[in-house]
């Protein structure tokens, strides 16, 4: 684990990852400003 | 969230313990319009079929995003009838953050989530007077109002 939060980008790796991993997912929308 | 609380340690070590943490821009496509977006920042729970179950619009706090997300991860578990592992979350909620804004959903789910996992209705009333004992005006001991009656 590091220092930060290592974010995912795209919804079918972040889904693929959650089963294979067996975790729910964070979805976080952002306005970057 | 991105200067405050996304940076803490304890959430940084919680989400990448617990969830998988996906960032995508609000305006983003399809996938703003699929989860009907409208405000930022907007944190959403999903099981791993990708189906929401938790939704918050606004600022959070690191004291209050990971009960918050505790409370997403329990509805998960409660919408598949999973109540012995919806109660893990649940209680490692109000341990760890009983002060939380999300405390008081989580009380009234611990109940809800004993009493379906037991057909024993004094978990509900036990839920209200707690809910009613910390703050009568809180929205939740509103709602678990009926089950004084039990």
């Amino acid at each position: 684990m590091g220092d930060t939060i290592q974010w995912e980008g795209s919804l079918e790796v972040a889904l693929r990852r959650a089963r294979v991993e067996d975790k729910p997912i964070l979805l976080d929308f952002f306005n970057p400003g | 969230m991105a200067a405050v609380t996304y940076p803490n340690p304890v959430v940084v070590r919680f989400i990448s313990e617990t969830m998988i943490p996906i960032q995508v821009k609000f305006d983003t496509q399809p996938i703003s319009t699929d989860f009907n977006v409208k405000w930022t920042p907007a944190i959403i729970t999903l099981d791993s079929d990708g189906k929401e179950h938790h939704r918050t619009v606004g600022f959070l706090s690191p004291e209050e995003l990971i009960p918050s997300l505790l409370l997403g991860i329990a509805k998960i578990s409660f919408d598949a009838d999973r109540f012995d592992n919806a109660l893990t979350n649940l209680n490692r909620l109000l341990t760890e953050y009983p002060e939380s804004n999300a405390s008081s959903e989580a009380i009234y789910l611990r109940g809800v989530c004993l009493y379906k996992s037991t057909h024993d209705a004094r978990p509900l009333k036990e839920a209200y007077e707690k809910l009613n004992a910390r703050d009568p005006k809180d929205e939740w001991t509103k709602r678990a109002y009926p089950y004084r009656l039990l």
